[in-house]
């Protein structure tokens, strides 16, 4: 493949040179393989544990035992797909994780609609009203984003249960609740909504919509990537939290998020270890799925994230 | 608590008052008004979050910032008394005196030092890897940040698994592969720490790698292009344009790494234990805290977490964006 990039310059006494970059067409190939061969085993890096995981949690113990020490522990084991079947059969049933997963995924899904929701309505009005005393809130946004708020978890948790006390669904809101709120996002809906131009609004306001009905018919739909954005780092945080939960429903096994539960899953001394590994994937899998399919927001989130500073 | 809290909320409105009055006042003086239907609409929709601030992050950060002069208790939490620096003295005396304290701080130091060089390189390095402009990089992108996404949780359980300290353990096994005895990883008090590093290096470099990336595409092409015609080589290109171009990704990230560092937690907590070589001074303020019922010296220890972090952020600052 050979390739010629034409360059234009421009000369100091205004004119323009055109200078021709003709690359060696077997050294950029021998290059390209050398990349793509590091990229490889870089990637291997960071994804081997992962590989492992999933290979070991499709064996039975002795299937792990005989594949020590060789190539097929990092491969899934098809031959003898009952054995994998019983892993996943044996958390699902024994040990309900799918009934843990679905909790999460509850928590998840009502923490997203209401973090939109509320973080959204702040930053609209911050960003689109004149009301007297915003610059209060504005100010206490960026004080709580620069200052580092340090570990306050144990008064929280005063305060949560102060509030809520300890009966069953009031731990859900307990666990919901707080997630519910992030000066950042605050930050980033307020960010993005001054970019919406003014005249949207006002003939939306001329045709009689309320400011409700323009949040959520023009502003929200005209924001879907710091929607989308949020609402994929959101999912991320709540369903990957582990110790607010597990602080939270020590009397109410029931209610327990995934991640709580893996815990009292790997302490199990009769499940096999292909079982609980088979545990850790089903616990991935959401995660991943989201991930994939939402990776462009997330790399955008990051494109926001470096204007902090 | 709920008298404090009142209280608390009460001065925040007198504030907020005080604001709104100013407002008002330079609105008469400049002639223009506010519209009362618009802004009781504004205040109404930002109200939710206004309360949910309140109640779960500002309500709890001033609960913190109060106990750590009480010697709160969580087995009487009736008998609350102002104790003034007692809390703090005792902290003092316990790292004199080589108690746990001391240990957290020892095991935080070491994850810092070890973790913010490692982990910014890290990503720095994959960061330049991918932004090469050659089909596939950004499924290499994809590769390198899945395992930001995964949780602590499984890492960890999944990382204890593969250092089992017995034979079978993966990296045991690698090790035998080449000749080298079997190693006790993470219940080696050790290395437990070092792995833990490791452990966290491999699993966060990703994120900081997609800051880097945006970073770099926002250095204009044409310098680089500019460069290469003056003759400038691939490593003199790197240093005169690369790194001062990502100067305030540098920023940013140096500080969010070493403030994610100091608080380091969950990790040694279900990778190590409550053992010596575990503690950290986050994991040692939550046990304190929970488990032995001491809110205030648990507080004491977090305001002066926050005090330490907020002046290395704050000369970190001075002295990352001077160069």
């Amino acid at each position: 493949m050979k390739k010629s990039v034409k360059k234009i310059i421009p000369m100091q006494n205004g004119g323009q040179t055109e200078v021709e970059v003709v690359k060696g067409s077997s050294g950029k190939v021998a290059l390209n393989v050398v990349y793509y061969v590091c990229g490889a085993v870089l990637s291997l890096f960071f994804l081997f544990p992962l590989l492992y995981m999933l290979a070991y949690s499709t064996k039975s113990d002795s299937a792990i035992a005989a594949s020590a020490g060789t190539f097929a522990m990092f491969l899934p084991d098809f031959k003898n797909l009952g054995a994998a079947f019983n892993n996943y059969k044996t958390v699902f049933i024994d040990y309900k994780i799918g009934e843990y997963a679905l909790n999460s995924l509850r928590y998840a899904i009502i923490s997203i609609v209401l973090n939109v929701i509320i973080n959204g309505l702040a930053g609209y009005v911050l960003a689109k009203f004149r009301i007297p005393g915003s610059k209060f809130f504005t100010f206490i946004i960026l004080f709580l984003i620069v200052v580092p708020v340090e570990t306050s978890i144990i008064p929280l948790f005063m305060v949560v249960k102060r509030m809520l006390g300890f009966k069953g669904v009031a731990n859900i809101l307990g666990i919901i609740l707080p997630a519910t709120i992030s000066v950042f996002n605050v930050f980033l809906f307020m960010q993005f909504f001054q970019s919406i131009p003014k005249d949207y609004l006002e003939a939306a306001r001329m045709d009689g919509a309320s400011n409700l009905k323009i949040f959520f018919k023009i502003i929200l739909p005209l924001s879907k990537p710091i929607v989308a954005t949020v609402s994929v780092f959101c999912f991320i945080g709540v369903w990957n939290d582990y110790l607010w939960p597990t602080m939270l429903l020590v009397d109410n096994k029931d209610l327990l998020p995934i991640q709580a539960a893996l815990t009292t899953i790997r302490g199990e001394k009769d499940l096999s270890e292909g079982a609980k590994m088979a545990s850790l994937v089903i616990t991935s899998i959401p995660i991943f799925i989201v991930y994939i399919a939402a990776q462009k927001y997330i790399v955008k989130g990051f494109g926001t994230a470096g204007l902090k500073v | 608590m709920e008298i404090i809290a009142l209280l608390i909320f009460c001065l925040f409105l007198a504030v907020f008052l005080g604001v709104v009055a100013h407002d008002l006042y330079k609105a008469k003086k400049t002639n223009t008004p506010f519209r009362v239907k618009n802004c009781i609409a504004g205040i109404l929709m930002i109200a939710p979050a206004v309360i949910l601030c309140f109640l779960f992050i500002l309500l709890p950060m001033l609960f913190s910032l109060g106990y750590a002069f009480t010697d709160y208790n969580q087995m009487r939490p009736d008998e609350v008394h102002f104790v003034g620096f007692n809390n703090f003295k005792e902290i003092f005396k316990e790292i004199g005196s080589g108690g746990d304290m001391l240990y957290a701080i020892k095991n935080t130091a070491i994850f810092v030092v070890g973790v913010v060089p490692l982990q910014i390189l890290l990503a720095l390095g994959l960061a330049l890897f991918c932004s090469r402009k050659v089909r596939g990089s950004s499924i290499f992108k994809v590769c390198f940040f899945a395992p930001v996404v995964i949780s602590l949780t499984v890492t960890s359980y999944l990382w204890l698994t593969i250092l089992d300290p017995s034979e079978d353990g993966l990296f045991n096994m690698l090790l035998g592969a080449f000749g080298i005895p079997q190693q006790q990883f993470l219940k080696d008090p050790k290395t437990a720490m070092l792995w833990v590093v490791l452990i966290s290096a491999w699993q966060g470099c990703g994120y900081q790698m997609l800051i880097f990336i945006s970073g770099l595409t926002n250095i204009r092409e044409d310098l680089y292009e500019a460069a290469k015609l003056d003759g400038a080589n691939a490593w003199q290109r790197f240093i005169r344009i690369t790194v001062p171009g990502l100067k305030s990704s540098v920023l940013y990230i140096t500080i969010t790494v070493f403030i994610g560092a100091c608080r380091i937690m969950v990790q040694p907590m279900l990778m190590i234990g409550p053992y010596s070589e575990g503690l950290t001074l986050s994991y040692y303020m939550f046990l304190q805290g929970t488990d032995y019922g001491l809110v205030g010296k648990s507080s004491a220890i977090a305001l002066l977490m926050t005090i330490f972090i907020g002046l290395v952020t704050f000369v970190q600052k001075k002295v990352l964006s001077k160069k």
